[in-house]
């Protein structure tokens, strides 16, 4: 299935040149570009909706946006998870205005359609005024999205009837994932609730700082860092032993420390929690992983999902507009770790990562302003310069994806906007390159695969 | 129980209390952060709660874990995120933002213990910040002020937004 909008094609690749390290501003700000973004990356990517710990229950709803479309996530009875537009076949009001809950009906409230949580149409106020052959039934549901998948415990959803296997979406990229989803046995839940903030930005400028900006941390969180760590300035990076790792768009940049983020979340307890547990963390996940979880290190999975591993705030960023994104963030914990590590969990999230924490409350400014000084008509036609480190790339013998070694890179943020053009460039999801070739093509559950050397 | 409704607060400290949430207001407007910390008691608990949009009729249980707030801050928090706005480094609010408060609706009421009171109030928010962008926030608060001494102090405050989605990119404005 294709959704494409009619009389455009403009050549994306004149928009940067990724060999040199340059982008072209326009990407940050112009219309007709992001409309092509909702069509060519929204509407035909895995989409992150939910984490199933949200909807344990049959009948347990939320709601969130697919690109701009508004959906339903939704329990069925059978245990399975659907998606559906969160809008009427009839007048396309919204169905459902509540952000989350349980129910077993959405109703309309212009005219009463109403729909169970499958989105199956179940009747109407005054349905006589119907003559049989007015309506069909059952081809007036609430549109399903084409795919649903589930990877540990993230679902995701895809319009796009011709996309890969989610599995195949992800890649290589696994084997990262499994740090945050798999470090122990049980998986992992959301708790609390979601904040919302709006940004005026391009979505883009929050995917790009946590896929590989490690960089800004030491200078934008200047303060943060001080007022947490007595005073002291952000640590040096260990250049040689810290990397990027790239995978079709998807990216992590992390420290083979173990405790930079850990630490910057401040409660010792929850660094005491993983000392315990990283013996075991290496049994499961190989020695490599369990050096690389805890360290500074943050990750975006394409197109517009990010996290911390360690500090665990997760949060996806919502595009609303070339210049506005809405920022919707949650707490991310192991399930099977006591509930006073979890309490610890969410209050180290929330002073540090929360609205009203230490670092969160020094980006949302820069990216703002990025976004409207981008957009001055001289001004939007002069080159970013996104070359930092662009002679470091490695080959290495565990980590998969594309590795450039050292933490202060934008290696990650270039696989990521190498991905948006060939999104952007490409009509076909098979004549789009993956990069790199997968690795770990063949394998099923990266968890029990401590790395590349192993295969 | 037996509970019989409290008399109001004698005159004086209704006038002292509703004039302390004014001056606490024009401190935080003139960047007087250590003069608003001596406001606060030192079991100060500070909270802004989490809101979700739920239908009327749901049933559903609030979250067994995490916070169900945006933030809850003790003394030692105000005062860390207070050493931060001081540090020099914040550069998203070098050159100072202009922020003015404007507090209403203030109701005094009394408590079970002599030396407290609760009160309501409303806080309008105007914030023009550096790059020229005005948001105005609204929020509900329900303090409990305590007498020590000649002064009123802050003993706790809920704090309750009125955005379902905060219309900011940081909070780093006291409420």
């Amino acid at each position: 299935m294709r959704f494409e909008r009619i009389g455009r094609e403009p050549d994306y690749s004149r928009y940067m040149d990724l060999k040199e390290g340059w982008l072209d501003r326009r990407i940050f700000s112009d219309a007709d570009i992001y409309e092509e973004e909702l069509y060519r990356i929204f509407a035909r990517s895995w989409l992150f909706v939910a984490h199933e710990s949200q909807i344990p229950n049959s009948g347990d709803f939320l709601t969130t946006h697919m690109g701009e479309d508004a959906v339903i996530v939704a329990r069925q009875p059978d245990g399975s998870i659907r998606v559906m537009l969160n809008s009427c076949p009839h007048r396309g009001n919204k169905v459902c205005f509540a952000d989350a809950g349980n129910t077993r009906r959405f109703v309309c409230n212009y005219h009463g359609w109403a729909f169970d949580t499958a989105g199956d149409l179940k009747g109407m106020h005054e349905e006589y005024c119907y003559d049989a052959g007015d309506i069909d039934f059952k081809n007036h549901g609430l549109k399903n999205v084409a795919k649903v998948g589930n990877y540990k415990g993230l679902v995701f959803a895809t319009f796009n009837s011709d996309a890969p296997s989610l599995e195949a979406w992800l890649g290589d990229f696994r084997w990262y994932l499994d740090m945050i989803l798999d470090n122990e046995e049980g998986g992992t839940e959301f708790i609390g609730g979601c904040i919302k903030s709006v940004i005026s930005a391009n979505w883009k400028f929050g995917v790009e700082n946590f896929i590989g900006d490690a960089y800004h941390a030491g200078w934008t969180h200047d303060s943060g860092t001080r007022s947490m760590n007595n005073g002291q300035p952000f640590p040096p990076i260990d250049m040689d032993n810290s990397y990027h790792a790239s995978v079709n768009g998807h990216g992590w940049e992390f420290g083979t420390e173990g405790v930079g983020d850990l630490f910057l979340l401040g409660r010792p307890k929850v660094m005491d929690y993983y000392n315990k547990i990283r013996p075991k963390m290496a049994e499961r996940l190989g020695e490599m992983r369990s050096k690389i979880f805890g360290s500074v290190a943050s990750a975006s999975i394409f197109p517009n999902v990010s996290f911390l591993p360690g500090i665990s705030t997760f949060r996806q960023w919502q595009p609303k507009g070339p210049m506005q994104f809405e920022l919707k963030t949650w707490v991310i914990v192991n399930k099977n770790m006591p509930d006073d590590i979890k309490e610890e969990v969410t209050k180290g999230v929330m002073q540090t990562f929360g609205p009203g924490g230490t670092f969160e409350m020094d980006d949302g400014e820069n990216w703002e302003n990025c976004t409207t000084v981008n957009r001055g008509v001289v001004t939007r036609h002069e080159r970013l310069h996104y070359r930092c480190g662009i002679g470091r790339q490695i080959e290495h013998d565990t980590l998969p994806g594309i590795v450039y070694r050292g933490q202060y890179n934008d290696a990650n943020q270039r696989g990521f906007y190498q991905r948006w053009l060939d999104m952007m460039t490409h009509d076909e999801f098979g004549k789009m390159p993956a990069r790199p070739e997968p690795q770990l093509g063949n394998v099923g559950e990266t968890r029990d695969l401590p790395g590349l050397f192993a295969l | 129980m037996l509970d019989r409704p409290l008399a109001p607060p004698p005159v004086e400290v209704i006038v002292a209390v509703t004039q302390a949430l004014h001056r606490e207001a024009r401190l935080l407007d003139n960047e007087d952060l250590d003069g608003w910390l001596a406001m606060l008691g030192k079991d100060v608990s500070y909270r802004l709660e989490l809101k979700s949009r739920r239908f009327r009729a749901d049933r559903s249980p609030p979250f067994p874990l995490g916070p169900g707030v945006i933030f809850n801050e003790d003394l030692g928090r105000l005062k860390m995120r207070v050493d931060r706005l001081k540090s020099g480094f914040v550069w998203a609010e070098d050159p100072p933002n202009y922020i003015r408060r404007a507090v209403s609706n203030v109701e005094v009421l009394a408590t079970r213990a002599d030396n407290e009171v609760r009160v309501h109030s409303v806080l309008g928010m105007h914030r023009n910040r550096i790059d020229g962008t005005t948001r105005l926030l609204t929020a509900g608060r329900t303090d409990l002020w305590r007498s020590e001494g000649s002064a009123w102090l802050l003993a706790a405050r809920e704090i309750v937004l009125d955005h379902s989605v905060l219309p900011d990119s940081n909070l780093n404005a006291f409420f």
